[in-house]
């Protein structure tokens, strides 16, 4: 077998439940495979003179003549209608612990039917799934699965809920989207992992059908987004507002990558800001970078740094805050703001206990607050 | 500098055109292109030999990439006749045909501008990045403020590379031409449209696989879009009947640029620059050293041939 062949292959057994599919760094389609890509037309956009159109669905407003693509590399002008690329082409398909996402404070020790295309609408130099978001989909194995399939097999396999993760789920937004209602049909959540970057017409229509969102905050400054996220700090600050004030639960995760991210007054300013404008409920994950993509010149965060971001949150008032990718840390733990007592016991991607009744402090009557049943 | 790394007073730039470039039927004829290309390798030169130049830019035993722009479909890419004539010439003055092959980044772009791939083991061949056992390279190659894959024509397939651009104008970058014709050696071009392409088009060119094989720059201008590019518009697209000639990469992206203000100043358009969208990648690529975007520093040639 070619090694052609042997990638469909493994690909194709690690769309069976359970057996998941093969490390993301391995299936980029280095050899090339047929492109399998649809031609779907696009919400949010608008046609202009001379066969043009203009994406409305990120803040990029990406302009784009006939043949051209956006920004996202999965959305294409064809003579002067957009077509997403990616409706119900998937490229990862997996069952996780929700806890993965991360998600702490929603159906905690569930399993999430997690799923990807290709592609992203910024381009993080610390991108951590870069061979499925940083590339266009032909570039990678992708296979067919329509939104009421991906409900049916997320409901057959005991998946509670659907995350649309792994790359940047704003651009395939129409699949996700059609997807989040058959599954709410079925009565299953649909949770999102996000960079935030969508509009805010969109985000709207998005929230009417899906019940968690996690945001990724990763720095607090236009320059850092400048410079390594190639997006911008003000429309992902707009998405955490828009979340917290809609019926979906949100989670923000910071990643803190030394020297780039980790000034404490930057972090104090971004716990203050999100009290202040998403309340002091919302959990907050600070997570260890790993070395990846284009910044392999920095070490890992020390543990000591994360913690100190913990304090200085917690000082800030906010109410849940954690450690992330560092399994065992003391951090992962969700506790109790009343009584103090450890409520959800981590390790890792395991729970270990939950002392919650009826989403309250089984200790004190607390509540705590998520999406629990 | 030359790619020699010398220091070159002012760069050359030949700009051959014809008449006789189309014909009655609306196509390029290769006969008249395969002067054009004598006469621009000739003049790259003393003027004389377009064969001495060929043999200074190339080894006899170099596997040469010519890279090709298909994105515009058949209205508005590198022509077949001309990126076929040019290998024609080049395996008529001194190198092997098996060694010469015409890409770009899908065969299915190359077939809908007119190409018919050939793989083969004998003869030209055209072929797509996407070609079964072609693909991108799996290193990741990050230079300054780009990272990419390359496809593997690029950095396994060719010892030495012409870039055989279309001319056009560009809606974000302002010009494409030869060094933004690199964009398709990557796997996400996409991703380096911000600030109008600006440095990335310099950067694209600067990184190693590009900068240790590229020999020359021709632009296919017998259709030139100075307007609304880089979409083929029939309205504003120029049958110019020329090809652009040049060792340096910058100075023939620049004598494109200047053409394409020439069509738009005849055409009653503004210029790029009042545009907000002219291509200083040129001046960035000038200040990397990667050669010559001012004008003054330019000597263009200009030659009709019958």
């Amino acid at each position: 077998m070619n090694r052609r062949g042997f990638l469909r292959g493994a690909a194709g057994a690690g769309l069976a439940l359970g057996a998941g599919l093969p490390s993301i760094g391995r299936r980029l389609a280095a050899a090339a495979a047929g492109p399998n890509l649809s031609h779907v037309e696009a919400r949010y956009y608008v046609r202009l003179p001379d066969r043009e159109i203009e994406c409305r669905l990120c803040p990029r407003l990406c302009r784009l003549g006939d043949k051209e693509r956006g920004y996202c590399g999965v959305r294409e002008n064809d003579g002067g209608t957009y077509y997403t690329l990616v409706y119900g082409k998937v490229c990862s398909l997996n069952a996780d612990p929700i806890e993965k996402k991360p998600f702490f404070h929603v159906l905690p020790g569930t399993t999430a039917l997690s799923l990807a295309t290709a592609g992203c609408n910024v381009n993080c130099k610390f991108c951590q799934n870069w061979e499925i978001a940083q590339v266009r989909p032909e570039q990678v194995e992708a296979y067919d699965l329509s939104p009421e399939a991906a409900a049916a097999r997320a409901a057959g396999s005991g998946c509670p809920s659907i995350a649309y993760t792994y790359t940047e789920p704003t651009v395939f937004y129409e699949y996700m989207y059609d997807t989040a209602v058959k599954a709410k049909a079925r009565g299953l959540r649909n949770v999102v992992v996000t960079s935030g970057h969508i509009n805010p017409e969109p985000l709207a229509g998005l929230l009417s059908v899906v019940d968690a969102v996690k945001v990724d905050l990763k720095g607090f400054s236009e320059k850092f987004y400048a410079d390594y996220v190639r997006g911008n700090l003000k429309p992902v600050l707009e998405t955490i507002r828009a979340v917290a004030k809609s019926k979906a639960w949100l989670e923000i995760v910071a990643l803190i990558i030394p020297t780039l991210n980790d000034g404490m007054a930057e972090i104090r300013e971004m716990c203050r800001w999100i009290r202040n404008e998403a309340g002091d409920s919302v959990p907050v994950h600070f997570t260890r970078f790993q070395p990846m993509y284009l910044v392999k010149n920095l070490p890992p965060t020390p543990v000591s740094t994360l913690e100190a971001a913990r304090r200085v949150a917690l000082e800030e008032g906010l109410r849940f805050v954690y450690v992330g990718n560092v399994p065992g840390h003391e951090g992962e733990n969700t506790y109790c703001p009343g009584c103090g007592q450890k409520v959800i016991a981590r390790t890792g991607y395991t729970i270990e206990t939950v002392r919650l009744k009826k989403g309250k402090c089984a200790a004190c009557g607390t509540p705590i607050p998520g999406i629990w049943t | 500098m030359d790619h020699h790394g010398q220091i070159m007073a002012k760069a050359r730039v030949v700009v051959v055109r014809s008449p006789n470039a189309w014909t009655s039927a609306g196509n390029p004829d290769p006969a008249v292109v395969a002067r054009m290309f004598g006469r621009g390798f000739a003049l790259l030169g003393d003027g004389s030999d377009g064969r001495a130049t060929a043999a200074s830019l190339f080894r006899a035993d170099d596997r040469v990439g010519i890279k090709v722009n298909t994105i515009g479909g058949r209205a508005i890419s590198t022509r077949p006749e001309v990126a076929l004539t040019l290998a024609g010439w080049l395996a008529a003055n001194g190198l092997a045909e098996k060694n010469l092959f015409i890409w770009d980044r899908t065969t299915r772009e190359l077939r809908d501008a007119g190409y018919t791939p050939a793989a083969g083991r004998s003869g030209v061949r055209v072929f797509g990045t996407d070609t079964d056992g072609v693909g991108y390279g799996t290193d990741l190659v990050s230079h300054l403020g780009v990272g990419s894959l390359f496809s593997k024509i690029q950095t396994e397939f060719a010892t030495a590379s012409i870039s055989l651009a279309i001319l056009k104008d560009h809606g974000l970058a302002g010009v494409t031409a030869g060094m933004k014709n690199y964009f398709g050696a990557i796997h996400n071009p996409n991703k380096y449209h911000d600030d109008h392409c600006n440095p990335f088009v310099a950067e694209v060119f600067d990184s190693p696989p590009v900068k240790s094989r590229h020999r020359l720059t021709v632009l296919d201008a017998l259709t030139v879009q100075f307007h609304k590019g880089p979409s083929y518009h029939a309205r504003w697209a120029d049958k110019f009947g020329g090809l652009v000639f040049s060792l340096d990469p910058v100075a023939a992206d620049a004598a494109g640029w200047a053409l394409i203000e020439r069509l738009r100043a005849a055409a009653g358009l503004p210029t790029l620059r009042d545009e907000g969208r002219a291509p200083d990648y040129l001046s960035t690529a000038e200040k990397m050293g990667l050669g010559r975007a001012d004008p003054a520093s330019i000597d263009t040639i200009e030659e009709t041939v019958a």
